[in-house]
């Protein structure tokens, strides 16, 4: 597992339509927004699909073996410009950490983190997103 | 939940398998995706300070949200900066189910209302 810390994704492009922003933003319980802006929660999965991987592929690359086996520690996430519908953005983004961690009743555990990027077609950068993983290994044996 | 799973493409069952989520003692429920949970603080700021007003969310998932929670968003400003020709306020929030933090961290929000 360790080894896949530096891992990159292989990087792409990727238009949010607006079916899609529109279905995300009312599952939300939101108005629908102004002016093609995407809703804010986009930067889950945009980056995750931008990058030509997805959420399936993570867990078998973090080894994720059945439910409960994966929980969600955090987000950092960054917006440096608005995100909207229609609009073709650059996706590049890798595995930053890798660490075997042990919760206080012993449990083992993989803290699984990586950040993708989104930017614009004149190369700005848009929006970055880190997400934190926590991929469990089972009770340790005492 | 159902539509979020399929527009995140995610095979995670815990999200619509209510009866096969019995070996996490939680039968008969799902569970919401940590997406949709800050979905309820995104909203609560974009209610707040306009449909722009985000520019960081930094937070931590403390306990998972099950269908038929009622939950409570909350937040409070604990500091004022001017970065960039912006006013930023940074933002204790979270997300509650009977006094019970299941979702906190901090927001960067662009006071365009001010």
């Amino acid at each position: 597992m360790l080894g896949l810390v530096g891992h990159r994704f292989p990087g792409g492009k990727r238009t949010i339509d607006r079916w899609e922003n529109y279905l995300l933003t009312d599952c939300t319980t939101s108005p629908q927004l102004d002016d093609g802006l995407v809703h804010p929660i986009a930067l889950f999965h945009i980056p995750i699909q931008g990058v030509q991987t997805s959420i399936a592929e993570l867990f078998e690359i973090g080894r994720v073996e059945g439910a409960g086996s994966v929980g969600l520690d955090g987000y950092d996430w960054e917006y440096f410009q608005p995100v909207r519908e229609d609009v073709e953005y650059s996706c590049e983004g890798q595995i930053l950490e890798v660490e075997r961690l042990y919760t206080d009743s012993g449990s083992m555990y993989d803290r699984f983190v990586f950040a993708i990027e989104l930017s614009d077609q004149e190369d700005q950068l848009v929006a970055r997103a880190t997400s934190f993983w926590r991929l469990r290994r089972g009770k340790i044996e005492h | 939940m159902k539509t979020m799973a399929a527009l995140l493409r995610d095979p995670y069952p815990i999200h619509w398998d209510a009866e096969g989520n019995e070996k996490m003692g939680i039968k008969g429920n799902v569970v919401n995706q940590g997406p949709l949970n800050l979905s309820y603080l995104v909203n609560m700021l974009m209610n707040w300070q306009g449909q722009d007003c985000i520019r960081r969310l930094t937070v931590r998932f403390t306990g998972w949200v099950l269908d038929g929670d009622s939950l409570s968003a909350h937040g409070k400003v604990i500091s004022l900066n001017n970065t960039n020709d912006e006013l930023l306020a940074k933002c204790e929030i979270w997300l509650e189910r009977d006094g019970e933090r299941l979702l906190e961290g901090e927001a960067i929000v662009a006071l365009t209302d001010s």
